[in-house]
């Protein structure tokens, strides 16, 4: 941006950096990376069952400058690296990588000398999505993760510094921004739930619950 | 056939296509129904008294062809008891940036302590975030459970626990014992009501 | 047709069968199971181990033996001319009968195998999956037992999981001479026990566990614990998962751990070992395979004493004592710098640096240090022996030990006669011991042990006792008409141990017996790394490749190849360890380098802890914080043995090579030493692991010639006077050792410490068994339980380094000095706190 390095850090910036910050996460377009299978997954995404135009990424970018998200989706090989590496230095900040699938995220089951066991080796990963593939669901899913990150992201070049001030401020929400799982975070009933397991370190026991809750075939003592 | 009619015809195909329905999912308003046997997040189940399933024998970990999963045993005895029988697993981790949903784990599981889920929300920013650890991977402990470490509530031997296990929910997740399903247990098949 | 012996090659007398239709000629009386193993047919067996005596205990072996009117156990029968045998791979009825006994051992075998140790190494396992039935006909209860019995502190028993084998009690009662194991009742509840008092109404039938001293703290009251100390072979030679280890339990599983050969770093019995471990965490330890050496077997110290590399107090960080006074991590560079500058004004001050390496260094890291300590340090100031020690000593290690003495396993094996001085071989070389019994049990080997009285090491080789009072061996040696004329017979060995140093006279009278009777001469150190130490020169007397230090053709030599001046290498012999340390005491020492040496180790703790305070510079290259690195000017962290390569010589003279088991970032002190003299401006090249096994190798032997044998007097034991006893003691296996430290559970069967006094002298002091009774010097005094043994009248046997025990610590001397002995505990405070270090 530019106006963020110029003026004091603190009041002035909060609405603008909401407004930027809005503006930024509301139209990631993505530069596509489909190196293997997952990608299959990621094109069912875009595509209009699942319709990733409804957060306004309807268009993947083969051309790097014209993109801010890259999803690296499958594994990346030794070879491949340098072209990755190639193509993330080619997009313009401000820039995110997904890594998509685990073979993408630490190799996943290829623990061998021909597959970059991360692909964050190479470039910053600001949202790991395992999987093998990961369903379009969880696609979704990691990208909202990631847009209500970059919602909170504080502006400028202090942006580390800023945004652990602010948690220990206390004011973040006390579900760090990126971890809860989307269809907790757009249904408010289950948000609070989720908020409420958190400070009690019980989220996980809590989504166990709500999917035995949710089984019929566990209501019905071992009948389907 | 002219231009006009063909545009008309084509336009119409388009046109019609706005009284249809809309095919489009509401995700993540709407969490779609996944199939029953969905492979997703694991759970490690729990006895109907709390005591944990996992035996801590590692199978798990030697079926995995990602080397996802790490398992350290220990020894129960009587003053710290985890699991019924000698051993438990004292470690359990999970790396869901290796996992890739394949199940091997759950059919090698002896004790049918470790069983999957259909949650699949799993992305993290980062990768330690990913490594799920016994804490998280138990069931939640449901009414009638206690939490480990306890003596053994249904039997003096592990026997006591393994015996008539079978007729036990399928995907039993600890749901032997959940208040829900005790409602719809008609014919009194799992061990629901016994500890009451 | 396959011959598994050349006909008529040696002298074998040989016999031609057919074992599958194919013809083969094996040597008379080999058993028809190893001959189908040289053919490449396996037949499955549990029972069968060929270092046991035949069994046919498990009948998994069954073939077919055309003639025979049942299938035979092929483990116990002898291959005959003309026989024809048809195993499972040609015979449908030795696979019904195979697949018949697997189902009857599978009948009350649980099926716990998940959380089984065995599994996945299990050979019950293997051959249920390849032979077994897929379901069981057998629709009964299982046989349950109690689970598991604690045998031992290590080593734990699951009676449902045996299947009747024998081959632990067989171990025991054959390999070991430990009976502590047997078959108990009858029938289907026949099982695997330790013996109760109860089953003998208090009064079990074996002498060996009634003697005082060897009796423990009991899993359940009136049981009799296994504590052998080769009870760890049972666990690993066990086909099931009936016995495993309290350590190990539950740890890891075979599939997960990956194994690394290696060589036991704990005694001079020079082991093979195999070391699993897992995520850089060593797991276990198992005996390696080497028929040369340890054949399968290893000692329960080798095996389970090796949490010491993992304690708490390892040292990760160079440290260095700075202006405050109290040591603080610092970078390596500044350490180094720091390290080079005390020594280099040492070196150059008045007194000189001292070198004391200790007998842990492998031989690369003893050269380093001997290199070093000429090259870097111009002196000759270098000692190996953290121990009691004698000039003669050196002497006799350099005229006869030296280079190599002929003595090698195989020579046990095959001798007719041994004599044993100063060597306590079940405590101070387990291997050894296994090997002597091992001959004793052939038949044709009379063992003589020179010793103050007959161990329970000794009765188990049933040994002809020489009585010594300690100091008096040497007169003995010389005189004693027995030892001599055992030593005549063709084949007999003379072997001594490390502590005949202490004995005035002895060595040389071992040396000299050795040239009059013809007897081969072994010297057989406690340590591992003592006997390379003495190859790599870490000698006051002795430069490396056994090169007096005397000789100028010696010195010439080395110079050159270590592209020296002439006169770097001083030509006169430097200080000992008990020099150097009263040196040192008094201010006369400019600096040491002390490599793993534990003061309490010294003849005398109290001085050696004075002479660390006291020395001007204290250099320590340690693997965790100890007595020496707490006194140090500069610390340097090293690899232990786990995390290093390296090279052993065994009390043989035998290179036991070991590559690095764990990867990790910590140095050899071989490296270490290279990085000070580069400060110093030397290059020693001792960097790299491999270029010292190069330089080693490279070594010429010597044109010089060899330091004459020693030729020292006795001076015959001293005379105690009236409540007073001449002192013998040595050091259990299992004691407080500070590499055994964090092994509690092998702490758990080490031998009770006690005071061992005769007869007569029990009864002037009116003592009974299990008295407290008091040894005491003007130092200090220890209060154990009194074991009343058959000593000679006047001398009281006390451990050396057990609980309750710090012999060199507490009283300040060692063996063959008087002491006082008292009944009861002493009045007034008691100056020796048990155990407490």
């Amino acid at each position: 941006m530019g106006i963020e390095e110029k003026l004091p850090s603190g009041v002035l910036l909060t609405t603008v950096e909401r407004l930027v910050n809005w503006s930024r996460k509301s139209s990631t377009w993505g530069a596509t990376f489909g190196l293997a299978c997952c990608a299959i997954e990621m094109m069912a995404a875009g595509a209009p069952h699942y319709d990733l135009g409804r957060w306004g990424m309807e268009v993947f970018r083969a051309s790097p400058r014209q993109a801010d998200l890259m999803i690296v989706a499958g594994r990346v090989s030794q070879k491949m690296a340098p072209v990755l590496r190639q193509i993330y230095d080619q997009m313009s900040e401000p820039k995110w990588v997904l890594s998509m699938g685990v073979c993408a995220s630490s190799g996943g089951m290829f623990n061998n000398y021909a597959i970059v066991q991360g692909v964050d080796h190479v470039v910053p990963v600001d949202m790991y999505l395992p999987g093998c593939p990961p369903r379009p669901e969880m696609l979704i899913d990691a990208i909202l993760k990631l847009r209500e990150k970059i919602l909170y992201q504080p502006l400028g070049a202090g942006g580390r510094r800023m945004l652990e001030a602010r948690a220990a401020a206390g004011k973040l929400p006390a579900v760090a921004p990126g971890a809860m799982p989307s269809s907790y975070r757009s249904d408010k009933a289950k948000r609070v739930e989720w908020e409420q397991a958190v400070k009690e370190g019980r989220e996980e026991q809590l989504r166990i619950e709500k999917w035995m809750e949710a089984q019929r075939h566990l209501q019905g003592g071992g009948r389907w | 056939m002219g231009a006009v009619t063909d545009s008309v015809k084509g336009f119409g195909v388009t046109f019609s296509h706005l009284f249809r329905k809309v095919v489009t999912t509401d995700y993540p308003f709407e969490q779609p129904k996944t199939a029953p046997r969905y492979h997703g997040r694991h759970i490690l189940n729990r006895h109907p008294d709390g005591l944990e399933k996992c035996i801590g024998c590692e199978l798990c970990a030697w079926a995995c062809p990602a080397d996802a999963i790490y398992v350290q045993g220990g020894d129960n005895t009587d003053e710290q008891r985890f699991s019924p029988g000698e051993r438990y697993a004292s470690v359990y981790q999970i790396n869901y940036a290796r996992c890739i949903f394949c199940g091997l784990c759950i059919e090698a599981c002896p004790t049918r302590s470790l069983t999957m889920s259909n949650e699949y929300e799993l992305a993290r920013d980062n990768r330690r975030d990913l490594i799920f650890t016994k804490e998280q991977l138990l069931a939640p402990l449901l009414p009638g459970m206690e939490h480990p470490p306890h003596p053994m509530r249904l039997g003096d031997s592990e026997k006591d626990y393994y015996v008539g296990a079978l007729t036990n929910p399928g995907t039993s997740a600890g749901a032997e014992r959940a208040p829900w399903s005790q409602q719809h247990t008609a014919d009194g098949s799992g061990s629901a009501g016994e500890l009451s | 047709m396959a011959d598994v012996v050349k006909a008529g090659s040696n002298g074998v007398e040989t016999v031609t069968l057919t074992i599958d239709g194919v013809e083969v000629t094996a040597p008379k009386g080999a058993l028809l199971i190893r001959v189908a193993e040289q053919l490449g047919i396996e037949i499955p067996r549990f029972c069968d181990h060929p270092l046991l005596a035949p069994a046919g205990a498990c009948r998994q072996c069954l073939v077919e033996v055309e003639g025979q009117r049942k299938p035979v156990a092929s483990c116990t029968q002898t291959v005959a001319d003309g026989m024809v045998v048809k195993t499972q791979l040609t015979s449908p009825v030795a696979k019904k009968a195979q697949a018949g006994i697997m189902e009857l051992l599978l009948i009350n075998h649980p099926l716990d195998c998940p959380m089984c140790d065995k599994g996945g190494e299990c050979p019950l396992q293997n051959q249920a999956m390849s032979t077994g039935r897929t379901d069981t006909r057998f629709h009964d209860h299982k046989r349950e037992y109690p689970k598991p019995v604690a045998i031992s502190t290590q080593v734990l028993l699951d009676r449902e999981r045996c299947v009747l084998c024998q081959r632990c009690t067989r171990f025991s009662d054959e390999i070991a001479g430990d009976r502590f194991i047997d078959l108990m009742d009858r029938s289907a509840a026949e099982q695997i026990g330790v013996y109760r008092d109860d089953a003998f109404s208090g009064d079990h039938p074996r002498s060996a566990i009634d003697e005082p001293g060897y009796e423990q703290e009991t899993a359940e009251p009136g049981d009799e614990p296994f504590n052998s100390y080769f009870s760890g072979n049972t666990v690993q030679i066990c086909p099931v998962g009936a016995l495993t280890g309290t350590q190990y339990r539950f740890r890891a599983r075979p599939f997960d751990l990956v194994s690394s050969p290696s060589v036991c770093e704990h005694c001079s019995a020079g082991c093979a070992q195999r070391t699993d471990h897992r995520r850089g965490k060593v797991m276990r330890r198992l005996a390696g395979d080497d028929p040369a050496v340890n054949e399968e077997w290893n000692c329960d110290k080798g095996r389970w004493g090796f949490r010491y590399a993992t304690a708490s107090d390892r040292i990760t960080n160079p440290m260095v004592r700075r202006e405050d006074g109290e040591l603080h991590e610092a970078s390596w560079s500044e350490a180094l710098e720091m390290a080079a500058e005390g020594l280099r004004n040492a070196r150059d001050g008045a007194y000189g640096v001292g070198v004391l390496t200790g007998g842990r260094l492998t031989v690369e890291d003893a050269y380093a240090y001997a290199k070093f300590a000429r090259v870097a340090l111009r002196t000759n100031d270098i000692d190996f022996r953290a121990r009691p020690l004698s000039n003669e000593e050196a002497d006799f290690l350099g005229s006869t030990v030296v280079g190599g003495t002929d003595v090698t396993y195989a020579d046990v094996d095959a001798a007719s006669a041994a004599v044993v001085v100063g060597l306590e071989p079940e405590e101070e070389c387990p291997i050894l011991f296994l090997r002597l019994r091992k001959a004793y049990r052939k038949g044709g080997f009379a063992v003589t042990a020179v010793a103050p009285f007959l161990s329970r090491g000794f009765t188990k080789l049933d040994a002809a006792l020489v009585e010594a009072v300690p100091g008096g061996e040497a007169d003995l040696l010389r005189d004693d008409p027995r030892v001599a004329e055992t030593l005549r017979a063709p084949g007999a060995l003379l072997i001594v141990g490390e502590r005949l140093a202490t004995v005035p006279g002895g060595l040389s009278a071992a040396a000299e017996l050795a040239a009059r009777t013809g007897a081969k001469l072994a010297w057989v150190p406690r340590r591992a790394g003592d006997r390379g130490a003495v190859d790599a020169g870490c000698l006051p007397n002795l430069l490396p490749g056994g090169r007096p230090v005397i000789e100028a053709t010696a010195r010439a030599e080395l110079a050159g190849i270590w592209d020296l001046e002439a006169g770097i290498i001083p030509s006169r012999p430097g200080r000992s360890t008990d020099q150097m340390v009263a040196d040192a005491a008094v201010g006369r020492l400019g600096a040491l380098v002390v490599a793993g040496v534990d003061p309490a180790d010294l003849a005398d703790p109290r001085l050696a802890e004075q002479a660390l305070d006291n020395v001007g510079f204290l250099v320590s290259l340690e693997v965790r914080r100890s007595a020496v690195s707490r006194r140090a000017d500069v610390v340097f962290p090293v690899a232990p043995v786990v995390e290093k390569a390296g090279s052993f010589v065994d009390w043989e003279g035998r290179l036991r090579t070991f590559d690095r088991v764990l990867t990790t970032t910590a140095m050899t002190d071989a490296r270490v030493l290279d990085a000070i003299a580069a400060q110093l401006g030397v290059a020693l090249g001792t960097g790299d692991v491999n270029a010292v096994r190069r330089e080693l190798g490279g070594l010429p032997a010597t044109r010089a010639d060899r330091i004459e044998p020693p030729r020292v007097s006795g001076i015959g034991a001293a005379r105690p006077g009236d409540g007073e006893a001449v002192l013998a003691t040595w050091h259990h296996l299992i004691d407080l050792s500070r590499l055994l430290e964090g092994d509690e559970y092998l702490a758990g069967t080490a031998r009770v410490p006690v005071v061992r006094l005769g007869k007569v002298l029990a009864e002037r002091l009116g003592v009974a068994e299990g008295d407290p009774v008091t040894v005491g010097t003007e130092r200090g005094a220890l209060t154990l339980p009194a074991a009343i043994t058959e000593l000679p009248d006047g001398v009281v046997w006390v451990p050396t380094n057990s609980p309750g025990a710090t012999v060199r610590r507490t009283l300040g001397v060692t063996a063959g000095a008087v002491v006082k002995v008292s009944a009861g505990a002493p009045a007034g405070p008691i100056l020796a706190s048990g155990g407490s270090r």
